[in-house]
């Protein structure tokens, strides 16, 4: 590289002496009329009277006209008023040659040695004479692809209009044509800088003149771009992918960092990253590693549910594109439903929640796919112990449209076949199906079409047979009305279902089932006002349709009536206006405003309940039926989203936010883990919407220039309305499901520090939690008090929590990661006595979660083995090779007492009690 | 679930997914008042037992409430006493009770607490249809057969006794006899003088009763009927190698009955899966009027009993295939061989016999092959044929 770099100063100094030598020495004299001849004619009547010779690609000017007149002018006099205007450049050396070019070539094309001159003596003058090659490029975009080259935007005599010049375009990979997501796009002097947005798009405010443009993002090569910007326009930059490179390759010392951002609590993890933290059975699992940031929870290992900075599982909008999955696990929590083949990569806020995004209490989780290789047909595959999954990718049209689509399935029943007799009849299956296809309509303009299926089946025993899945369907239509604005418009259907049957006892055999579906609409502008101001602003309009349950009789014999819960519906609609104002380079502050409304819609009959008492069967007053459309109920509020840095110096910052959301939709659950039969319940005139704020203060300091990244934040959360279950509620086909729910309160707070490195051998991240969850419900017309209405810990209160993620690259081909984690045991009921009844010995409980189970910890480790990287090979292979749990611990998934027999006993439920190797292999081709 | 989840991972690497563990907290010192039965509509009596809740590791027996003054009140006053009958049992005479009124019941403690329950109206339960049974994987599956013409009893709760005939597997005219001073074994001779089988121990009962909490409910039916499995015999065991009878008593239960015991059942039986509803805390119809706040366990209401009993025998099950698993040793009638060869082994018959009438060698077997008594009673139940 840095020999490679000596010849190109070398050739620029070259060509500069060149350039500067040769009009001294022309002393010829030309005069003549030219009109509205061809370039190639023009220039064989000057080689004649100057004795030049033109060197030049007659295919490339045969199409140019020259008009002009000249008296007594120095050649390249005539050549600089011929050219003037147009793409076309010129270069002569002292041996009367001149060389005429055009595009953007220039540079890497002209041959070694044609200057031999070699006297330079100046300094970054080497491009200003002639050298607009580029000439008219504000209309149309460039592709700019050389580190070295200048390229120049705009056109000089163009007045710019106020508020500066604005380049835009899209950063893609150069090998396979998707977007670069969240590349930081800036220059050094004065700093700004923009990132890509999730199309890879920019649009950067930029001064006029030479700048370098620097492009940085995690699984990139770092890189740079020589501009002359002259007036707004667009260039697209490819950059390379930091993957299959044998060779090393001097990687820049400017990482895009944490520090520069806005945002604070956002976690972003690319794919490549998230294959490397093994789990177990070996398939890579984002919502696994999601769960090892700080700051994010589960109740255990079974669980896919995420508890992120003290909220509930049902407080996490998880959107696939732009799709919302509201189940978003397979086999009830062993497996995230996403097929890792197709994601790209996955963005947590924890704090500072955009304000397009709203809805939820506690954290968006953002899993943006792949796009699918634009130039050629590519595919991998993996097999694994449990499940397989394969993809394919390719151009539709070649750089304008692409597709990729993936599929996975699972084989476990070998596994259950294994099991005792008992359960020989029991049976399991899933799969995800993934379509993703993009076009660019023209220049301005693309549309991106997603769809998702997942489907889960079990049963156990021939008995009960539990069915889930997710379907997703999205249109997104993005147009760039210019460089400072585009526009996206979303257009979708989520639905998502569980179906519960039984047969075995025919006059009870029954089917039960619950779905939500979700028309969604979203606008969003996106307008880059300045280098100072940048505003989004936009709408957003779900309509829900739930049914809550419908639960049918099966086969001739079974008794069971049909009971259907009326079906719900609701409008939730969000205006929203946000503005990232930069007001100096260490201090910017963005200010965004979200306003909600929620409108519940009959038809439905609503239960009227004497206020002030305890909502109760008892204490029903009235009934009010609703027609079909009448808005029944319309909550509506303020949302407020703000977020402040200020640079203490280039790597170290400072960042406070305060957030506020309000959620419409919850989930009725009494069990500690994300079980698949829990129900959502969108909020009605009996059950009101949850609201939640957060301030969050945090200090960002990069160490080993940028390389390492270091963060601690602390937040303080306050959610209300939160709904927790009474006392042996009834939550599944219960038409009056207010009586068994109650209104908490919730505080959490917690210090989050964590330590990233991603580059370099050894890789991965550290952090620490600290955090307390805790509820209250003190409300005594709630009818029932919990815990003598004083705080208790939330089922996911896991005070303390250190995990490190480590891999360790000894050649390109063969990695070793590490990953080890402890937190404290979450809290859990355990009986304070036990008495005699019906027979036994039962346990008696009383206050909610008084106890902890013991505390967690456990190791895996995993090996990283690829093939060969030669280039032209049909396929690629990896294996992965790994230990899940290696140290074999029997971490307690829960605690609990159960009378067999007459007496009780208490156990351990571990879920995995002992290591578990897996094996993966995957191929690309 | 419990299943699909520990689904084992063990399978594939023998994990045990789940092992005794007691977890290390200290149990307060709880003593609240535990209060079962029912107040009898019927004919028979109505029987409280008091007993108060325990340590959770408390490894004594059950602590009964004893002397209280236990009443059933009527809504008009009336008032009916209950009278201990020993271990906190206490009995009332056969109440009449006016079916178009409500009772509860009242209790005072010797430590001066008074505990009542809600008024609750005179449920009466149907006859129980049939206990039915057919034969699953080899085994018998009983069910329960129950109705309600009128479609309105919808929750329902059993009890169960299931008693069985066994027999030992080798008869036994021997016993041990003893140095009167050492105690050592010397030798078998016969029990009686004229060798008879000792019949006291070849014969017994088993009687075992229900620990687990029935209820079932037919809300969500068209009718009032119920088709529930009870009870499941496996294969080729003693519960039926011989005769076995079950004695079933049905309840008719207040919906909020149901919902007390279906809590308890939870709290109590039905844990351990990854998506356990978590435990609650159980709130009955029994309140503390001296402390409210007090924590009273228990869920009295006015009901009837109706029974039924099946007998099902062994000829009515065709290859049941008991085996008892029984073997049989060939011991010399001497000291020294019976401590090598006999050790923990009760003597059975005589295998071969001196000319002068004494055992010489004998066969000897497992306690439980010889002598029925070991887990059982040799009193015949008065209810078997």
């Amino acid at each position: 590289m840095k020999h490679r770099f000596c010849i190109y100063v070398g050739l620029c100094l070259l060509l500069f002496s060149t350039a500067a030598n040769a009009q001294k020495k022309t002393d010829t004299l030309v005069s003549g009329t030219y009109h509205n001849i061809p370039v190639q004619q023009f220039l064989l009547q000057l080689e004649t009277k100057t004795g030049y010779r033109f060197y030049y690609d007659t295919l490339m000017f045969d199409s140019v006209k020259v008009d002009l007149s000249v008296k007594d002018q120095p050649l390249l006099n005539v050549l600089d008023l011929a050219f003037k205007n147009t793409a076309i450049s010129y270069s002569a050396d002292n041996q009367k040659n001149i060389f005429i070019t055009r595009g953007l070539a220039v540079q890497s094309t002209l041959p070694q040695g044609f200057f031999v001159s070699g006297k330079g003596n100046s300094k970054d003058t080497l491009f200003v004479k002639g050298m607009n090659y580029l000439g008219d490029t504000s209309g149309k975009s460039q592709n700019a692809t050389q580190e070295n080259k200048l390229y120049v935007i705009g056109e000089e005599n163009i007045t710019n209009a106020p508020g500066g010049i604005t380049v835009a375009g899209y950063v893609r990979d150069a090998k396979t044509g998707e977007p670069v997501i969240g590349a930081s796009v800036y220059i050094e002097n004065p700093r700004i800088g923009v990132f890509t947005d999730q199309y890879g798009y920019y649009s950067i405010t930029l001064p006029k003149g030479r700048i370098t443009l620097y492009i940085q993002s995690i699984g990139m090569y770092d890189t740079k771009r020589q501009l002359l910007v002259k007036g707004s326009g667009k260039m697209n930059i490819e950059t390379q992918q930091e993957v299959m490179t044998l060779k090393r390759v001097i990687v820049s010392a400017e990482k895009a960092s944490n520090v520069k951002g806005l945002q604070m609590g956002v976690q972003k993890i690319d794919i490549k990253s998230i294959k490397q933290v093994p789990v177990a059975f070996g398939e890579a699992d984002i919502l696994k590693v999601v769960l090892t940031l700080p700051g994010v929870k589960s109740v255990g290992e079974a669980s896919t549910g995420l508890n992120v900075r003290g909220g509930s599982a049902d407080q996490n909008l998880i959107l696939f594109n732009d799709a919302t999955i509201y189940n978003p696990s397979h086999f009830f929590g062993m497996f995230s439903a996403f097929n890792p083949e197709v994601v790209k990569d996955v963005e947590l806020y924890k704090a500072s929640v955009p304000a397009k995004y709203g809805g939820r209490l506690s954290s968006v989780l953002e899993i943006n796919s792949r796009e699918g290789n634009k130039k050629n047909i590519s595919g991998t595959a993996g097999i694994g112990l449990l499940t397989s999954r394969i993809n394919i990718e390719g151009p539709l049209i070649k750089d304008k449209s692409s597709f990729i689509i993936g599929g996975r399935t699972t084989y476990a029943n070998w596994l259950l076949n294994l099991l005792p007799d008992e359960y020989k009849n029991s049976k399991a299956g899933f799969y995800d199906l993934n379509l993703n296809i993009n076009h660019q309509i023209d220049k301005k303009s693309s549309i991106y079409l997603t769809a998702y299926m997942s489907s889960d089946r079990f049963n156990l025993n021939s008995d009960t047979v539990y069915k889930y899945g997710n379907q997703n369907l999205s249109l997104k239509y993005k147009h760039l009305f210019n460089n400072k604005i585009y526009m996206l418009v979303t257009a979708g259907y989520d639905h998502y279902d569980y179906d519960i049957s039984s047969s075995r006892n025919p006059i009870y055999a029954y089917s039960l089932g619950f779905d939500i579906n979700q028309g969604y609409f979203k606008t969003h502008f996106n307008y880059y006002l300045s280098s100072k101001h940048t505003l989004e602003f936009g709408l957003n309009s779900i309509y829900y349709k739930l049914h809550p349950g419908n639960y049918k009789p099966l086969g001739k014999e079974s008794l069971v009536v049909n009971d259907i819960m009326q079906p719900e519906q609701a409008l939730e609609s969000a205006l929203y206006l946000s503005d990232k104002y930069n007001i100096t380079d260490a201090l910017s502050v963005e200010g965004g405003l979200r306003y909600s409304m929620f409108n519940s819609f009959g038809p439905a009959s609503i239960n009227n309940y004497r206020p002030g008492v305890p909502k109760t069967e008892d204490n029903i007053i009235s009934t009010t039926q609703y027609d079909k459309g009448k808005i029944m109920k319309t909550y509506h509020g303020p949302e407020i989203r703000l977020s402040a840095r200020y640079a203490l110096s280039s790597d170290l910052s400072l960042k406070a936010a305060y957030n506020t959301q309000r959620q419409y939709i919850h989930v009725l659950s009494n069990t500690s883990a994300m079980a698949p039969t829990d129900i959502w319940k969108l909020s009605d005139p009996n059950i009101k919407p949850q609201f939640g704020d957060q301030v969050s203060l945090g200090l960002y300091k990069n160490f080993k220039s940028n390389t390492i990244e270091t963060s601690v934040e602390v937040y303080y959360k306050r959610i209300k309305d939160y709904l927790d279950y009474k006392s042996g509620a009834i939550l599944i086909l219960n038409h009056h499901i207010e009586t068994d729910v109650i209104s908490t309160k919730g505080k959490a707070y917690g210090v989050e520090l964590l330590v990233k490195k991603l580059t370099g051998k050894l890789n991965g991240w550290l952090s620490y939690t600290y955090s307390r969850t805790l509820l209250k419900m003190d409300d005594p017309n709630a009818g029932e008090i919990i815990n003598k209405g004083m705080y208790y810990p939330a089922n996911y209160d896991k005070p303390h929590d250190f995990t490190i993620i480590g891999n360790y690259k000894f050649s390109h081909r063969f990695s070793v990661s590490l990953n080890t984690t402890y937190s404290t045991g979450r809290p859990i009921t355990l009986p304070i006595g036990k008495f005699y009844y019906a027979g036994a010995e039962r346990t008696l409980y009383a206050d909610r979660n008084a106890n902890r189970i013991p505390d967690y910890f456990r190791t895996d480790f995993s090996m990283n083995i690829e093939g060969n990287h030669k280039v032209h090979q049909k396929t690629h292979n990896s294996f992965s090779i790994g230990v899940y749990n290696m140290l074999g611990r029997k971490n307690p998934y829960s605690v609990y007492y159960v009378s067999e027999n007459g007496i009780v006993n208490g156990y351990k439920l571990s879920i995995f009690g002992s290591p578990i190797p897996f094996i993966n292999y995957n191929i690309r081709f | 679930m419990k299943i699909l989840l520990c689904f084992s991972f063990l399978l594939v690497i023998s994990i045990g997914c789940k092992e005794v563990y007691n977890a290390p907290i200290t149990s307060p010192d709880t003593g609240y008042l535990v209060i079962e039965g029912f107040i009898n509509s019927g004919d028979g009596p109505t029987s409280i037992t008091l007993t108060r809740t325990t340590k959770l590791y408390n490894a004594g027996n059950i602590i009964y409430e004893h002397n209280a003054q236990v009443t059933v009140e009527g809504e008009s006053n009336e008032s009916f006493p209950l009278y201990e009958f020993g271990n906190g049992v206490y009995q009332s005479q056969p109440l009449s009770l006016n079916n178009a009124e409500k009772y509860r019941i009242h209790i005072k403690t010797t430590d001066g607490k008074e505990y009542v329950s809600d008024f609750t109206p005179v449920k009466a339960t149907p006859d129980i249809d049939s206990i039915s049974w057919k034969r699953e994987n080899g085994g018998v599956q009983l069910y329960i057969n129950t109705h309600d013409p009128q479609n309105n009893t919808r929750y329902y709760q059993w009890k169960y006794e299931q008693t069985w005939e066994y027999h030992s597997t080798y008869f036994n005219s021997l016993k041990y006899t003893y140095d009167p001073s050492t105690q050592e074994i010397t030798g078998v001779d016969y029990k009686y003088p004229d060798a008879h089988v000792d019949t006291s121990i070849f014969k017994c009962w088993k009687t075992v009763n229900s620990t687990s909490i029935t209820i079932a409910s037919s809300e969500k039916l068209s009718q009032d009927i119920i088709y529930l499995p009870l009870v499941y015999i496996e294969p080729a065991t003693e519960t039926l190698s011989i005769l076995y009878s079950m004695n079933l008593r049905q309840y008719a239960l207040s919906q909020q009955a149901y919902q007390f015991y279906q809590k308890i059942k939870k709290n109590t039986e039905q844990l351990g899966s990854v998506f356990d509803p978590q435990p609650s805390d159980l709130q009955g119809n029994i309140h503390c009027t001296t402390n409210p706040t007090e924590i009273v366990v228990g869920f009295v209401e006015v009901t009837q009993e109706k029974i039924q009993r099946i007998f099902i025998s062994n000829s009515q099950v065709p290859d049941w295939n008991y085996r008892a698993g029984c073997y049989i040793t060939e011991v010399d009638n001497n000291k020294d061989s019976i401590a090598i060869h006999a050790t923990g082994l009760l003597p059975g018959t005589p295998s071969k016999v001196t000319p002068f009438g004494t055992v010489a060698v004998f066969y000897a077997s497992e306690e439980r092959c010889i002598d029925c008594t070991k887990r059982g009673t040799n009193v015949k139940p008065d209810f078997w044929p």
